[in-house]
């Protein structure tokens, strides 16, 4: 098994701290084009007419690109997801973009895109909300383990309530952009995608172009949290205008069209039935989820993946539905469907506790999950018990009054504490990496992978580092990039685990080559050293990892762009990591301020690769489970559709006069079976759950429940 | 995006000149916190920028004079920083710190401040800009257009002042705690330099809500000026946020008082997030005057600031939070400096 590894700052916090690190839209480049969109003013219906007449006056504007650019849709291709629309004359949601113009400044840009005001046809009626007329049910096919039904029914204490997520928007600090060059038949596209595999994908159907004349760089990202999963509208629009003009090409989204156009967390509704047996076990779960979709969309309501790992609970139905309306597509949010679903159950598991009269931290440990009851397999590792037991020690919680409304400060503050835990799916993806030890001292290691702020690129120099006798002041990790090495998507909190295990066969394989080539020489100083003293320029060699259950047919949908995804039920085994959170909540006495001075977080993700980086990563997660539970919510007057608090004024995330202490502790042991390295993800665990605490410990301060996300002043008053 | 003239006069009248020279449309500009983002969202189209920045000696802060006197330029954040200011008016330094952040306090003036338009939502993201393709009609924005906030998400909206026209919140803090103090601002146009009460620079909206202030075409505020009171020692700016840091005013309340011993002999109270206009209290200042401060008085005095408050369909909450923000802020006043 791998020891524990030190905690090393993160590989880029130089170049971060110093302003060096190049994100998407930083690229510079000689005779740059500046774009705008124009986005759609109705919520539904056909352009019937757009000038570009005005827009063409304005000083600097050299292009207005509109629907018939555009080649029609590429032909379906088996297994992909088709590519995003480009410009169209349909009009699905407000904000859509309707054209694009192109100039030699960014001011003429937007000049000539607030000139131009098309002629709509608009839809007779359009549906905005979930529950309206017009919105289409559609079910997909449930998620079960034992007989729920008859166990609910011979269950002695019952709980069953509805619980609400709101609409929710990424919001990462850096804007969505493209960059395209298009020179000598070839199309190279900066932007920061956390899947330079899909963009590339996308842009190459939409504009019938080969693998060999697309290159996608993305060598840093200002935060994805899933909004860059997928291929972006904006991609294909901005590469068409640097073909049609010959020139190279910037667009960057303003903010309300960020909001408008990228994926969002779609609304989600919770009706929890849990049923506990006369020991007070947790016997049976019926749970029905419903999330907001589009018209079109394809996020899938998945809101049964973590809850059935929690606790071994072996009677479960779980049904789950898309709720389609007239909105852009919903997507990949940080924790996409375990955040709420376990914001959701992890509230009605603290109901059913306190129905119970049992604390909610014995509550929960009375529950080992060992096996996943879906699938019927064991669980790889799980240590949900020990986060709750370490986290519990370190909150000091045996402090804690059982009765609601019992703790409270001189000034007449309500104090309330709360737990809840979280789960978080464990999946992985091949590898095809190549590592160049030089003789000048420099490393050069390439891999599939993206860097949006997680610490990747900390957690393989962790590695290599330990591994190597280099310097690791010189060790280039080239991710991100389509010319590199075949790029996958980096999302699912399977990054570190997909990379890391190929980096340590890489070491390997290079230090026996080594080994090979010095033949029994005894030869002093580090692998460059080493090299130079041989008289070998460099040594490099090639890996292709494959994760548990995967093989060459996985390999070949790596080299093809594809998704070769594989977990978190393998055939023999399921993954998860979990986390659980403490939570401390103030409630003022008047105004019914709810402020959050401390939390304690204890994640079990296997071996931790990179400590720095991942207390980081929870610290972030347990922000964000502030923010969400208290704070974010985007709304929809349903008279005009769109999203009405569309700037970061008036879409509330946390400040840092918000946040008080946030503890974080790890297990830190190894799962025996998910790689080498014994590494789960980390990234979305690290939020699940923390939501569910907060909604406990305002009940435990004030023995109010709430269900609906966020929780605001007016629902304390 | 459009064009605009742009000129940067050394002096208060040379401003003044150059605003009536060039007519419709001219705008000034100070720390154009405000007035660039209002641009960028297509609300503020001004086609001559008269930028009063470099106009010297309109900065100054003067405290130690029968009067607390700050020129118009003056930064936010210097203001909020003055000593005398920090020690007998934390009302007023506490009104500037709660406000956006400390980069925007930096560059943002105390006399523009005084000019800042409604966070009304539909106000803000309605005017078809390149930002967002939302189109709401908006009486303040374009006169006759309607209301959408009015039968709309109107949480953050008003529950004082509003009428069938605009229910938008004026969103300051520090033009509220001037109210609270009885503040005057100077100003200088073309027919020369007058003073204005503060309160009497805002208008309600009535059936003109595009109508914000009583500044005489090109007349620019160059001083605002505070009458001293021992009440600032007994004062604060008690603000109630959805975030703890940049944002506005769920409800807040600017409160200063005279005591004698436990009890008020005079209150001085303005409230904020809640009103189209910064409001001045007087119900509940009559009420507390010549009794203890108690917790029950205290709560009393905030339900009376409320007694005229009228709901729309989400901002109910407001009438009773905005009661509890002065009663919390009455006992934080009162706490303040008992030796």
């Amino acid at each position: 098994m791998t020891a524990p590894f030190p905690n090393r700052p993160r590989a880029d916090a130089r170049e971060k701290v110093m302003g060096a690190a190049r994100y998407g839209a930083d690229h510079q480049v000689a005779g740059l084009l500046y774009a705008m969109q124009v986005p759609a003013t109705i919520a539904k219906g056909r352009i019937a007419a757009l000038s570009i007449d005005a827009a063409m006056q304005v000083p600097g504007v050299v292009r207005v690109l509109t629907s018939s650019d555009f080649l029609p849709p590429p032909p379906a291709t088996p297994g992909a997801p088709p590519p995003p629309a480009t410009l169209t004359t349909d009009i699905a949601y407000r904000g859509q973009p309707v054209a694009l113009v192109v100039a030699e400044t960014l001011e003429a840009a937007i000049e000539g895109a607030e000139a131009i005001r098309p002629i709509y046809t608009v839809a007779p009626a359009f549906t905005s909300l979930i529950d309206q007329p017009g919105m289409v049910r559609e079910a997909v096919k449930p998620v079960t383990a034992g007989d729920a039904m008859r166990a609910m029914a011979r269950a002695v204490t019952r709980h069953k309530a509805d619980y609400v997520s709101p609409p929710q928007h990424h919001n990462p600090i850096e804007m969505l952009s493209t960059t395209a060059i298009w020179e000598n038949g070839q199309l190279t596209i900066y932007e920061s995608t956390q899947s330079s595999s899909n963009t590339k994908g996308a842009v190459m159907r939409n504009m019938r172009l080969t693998p060999e004349q697309v290159t996608v760089k993305s060598p840093q990202i200002g935060g994805g949290f899933g909004q860059r999963g997928g291929a972006q509208r904006q991609t294909a629009l901005v590469a068409r205008a640097a073909m049609l003009l010959g020139r190279p090409v910037k667009l960057v989204l303003p903010r309300g069209q960020i909001f408008h156009n990228a994926t969002f967390r779609p609304k989600n509704l919770h009706r929890i039935e849990i049923g506990a047996d006369a020991s007070g076990k947790m016997i049976a779960v019926r749970y029905d989820a419903d999330q907001q979709q589009s018209r079109e969309g394809q996020f899938p309501p998945d809101y049964h993946e973590s809850v059935p790992m929690l606790y071994g609970i072996e009677n479960y139905h779980g049904t789950a539905a898309n709720l389609r309306i007239d909105t852009q597509a919903p997507g990949y949010m940080r924790s996409p469907t375990p955040h709420p679903s376990c914001f959701a159950f992890e509230s009605a598991v603290d109901e059913l506790a306190l129905k119970l009269g049992v604390d909610p931290v014995a509550f929960r440990l009375r529950h080992r999950a060992t096996t996943d009851p879906i699938h019927g397999h064991k669980l790889s590792s799980c240590y949900l018990s020990e986060c709750l037991t370490e986290g519990a020690r370190r909150f000091g919680w045996e402090r804690r009054s059982l009765q609601p409304g019992s703790m409270t400060l001189p000034d007449g503050t309500q104090v309330g504490w709360g737990v809840a835990s979280g789960a978080y799916p464990g999946s992985a993806h091949p590898n095809i990496v190549t590592l160049r030890v030089n003789a000048d001292g420099t490393t050069r290691f390439a891999a599939a992978g993206h860097e949006m702020g997680q610490g990747i690129r900390s957690t393989i120099e962790q590695v290599l580092v330990r591994d190597l006798a280099i310097d690791p002041l010189k060790l280039e990790i080239a991710i991100g990039d389509t010319s590199v090495a075949p790029q996958h998507t980096t999302a699912g909190s399977w990054g570190t685990a997909s990379v890391v295990p190929a980096a340590a066969e890489a070491a390997a394989k290079l230090n026996t080559a080594m080994a090979e080539l010095l033949a029994g020489r005894q030869v002093a100083g580090n692998l460059h050293r080493q090299l130079a003293t041989v008289r070998r320029p460099s040594l490099q060699v090639e890996v292709e990892h494959v994760a548990v259950d995967q093989g060459p047919k996985d390999l070949a949908t790596l080299r093809k762009g594809g998704t070769a995804l594989v977990g978190p039920d393998y055939s023999t085994f399921t993954t998860y990591s979990y986390i659980a959170h403490f939570v401390e909540v103030h409630v003022e006495p008047g105004t019914r301020r709810v402020r959050v001075p401390r939390v304690v977080s204890i994640a079990d993700c296997g071996r931790v690769i990179s400590p720095r980086t991942a207390e980081s990563q929870v610290r972030g997660g347990v922000i964000w489970g502030i923010g969400a539970a208290l704070r974010e919510a985007t709304e929809v007057d349903p008279r005009y559709g769109g999203w009405l608090n569309n700037d970061l004024a008036d879409y509330v995330v946390p400040v840092n006069a918000d946040i008080g202490s946030i503890d974080v502790g790890f297990i830190d042991r190894p799962d025996p079976l998910i790689n080498a390295l014994g590494a789960k993800g980390l990234g979305e665990v690290a939020m699940t759950g923390c939501a569910g605490a907060i909604a406990n410990a305002i009940h435990h301060a004030t023995g109010k429940r709430l269900r609906e996300m966020p929780f605001r002043i007016e629902d304390l008053l | 995006m459009r064009p605009f003239t742009y000129a940067r006069p050394e002096s208060a009248a040379a401003a003044v000149r150059a605003f009536m020279a060039a007519g419709a449309g001219a705008h000034y500009i100070a720390g154009g916190t405000s007035l660039y983002d209002l641009m960028k969202l297509d609300i503020e189209k001004p086609q001559h920028l008269i930028d009063v920045t470099t106009i010297r000696g309109l900065d100054a802060i003067e405290t130690n004079g029968e009067r607390l006197r700050f020129e118009a330029l003056a930064p936010m954040s210097a203001v909020a920083t003055d000593k005398v200011v920090l020690r007998d008016y934390p009302i007023l330094a506490e009104a500037l710190w709660k406000a956006a952040s400390q980069q925007l306090r930096n560059m943002a003036t105390v006399g523009g401040n005084l000019l800042q338009r409604t966070r009304c939502l539909y106000f803000r993201n309605g005017a078809g800009g390149t930002s967002v393709g939302n189109t709401y009609p908006c009486n303040k924005r374009e006169p006759g257009s309607g209301c959408a906030a009015i039968g709309g998400l109107d949480r953050g909206q008003a529950v004082l002042g509003q009428s069938s026209s605009c229910t938008a919140v004026s969103p300051g803090d520090w033009p509220v705690a001037l109210v609270a103090l009885d503040a005057y601002v100077e100003v200088l146009g073309a027919g020369g330099s007058r003073a204005i009460p503060i309160a009497e620079l805002y208008r309600l909206p009535g059936s003109t809500p595009n109508l914000e202030f009583t500044l005489q075409p090109g007349e620019m505020i160059t001083a605002i000026v505070v009458p001293k009171t021992k009440a600032g020692r007994h004062s604060t700016y008690h603000k109630i946020r959805d975030r703890e840091s940049y944002a506005f005013a769920l409800a807040s309340a600017a409160v200063a008082l005279d005591m004698d011993g436990d009890t008020v002999t005079r209150a001085r109270i303005g409230l904020g997030g809640v009103a189209t206009k910064p409001w001045r209290a007087t119900a509940a200042e009559a009420l507390l005057a010549g009794k203890p401060l108690t917790p029950a008085t205290a709560l009393a005095a905030g339900h009376a600031a409320f007694a005229d408050a009228k709901a729309g369909q989400h901002n109910g909450f407001k009438i009773e939070l905005g009661a509890r923000t002065v009663a919390d802020a009455l006992t934080i006043a009162a706490a303040r400096n008992r030796s």
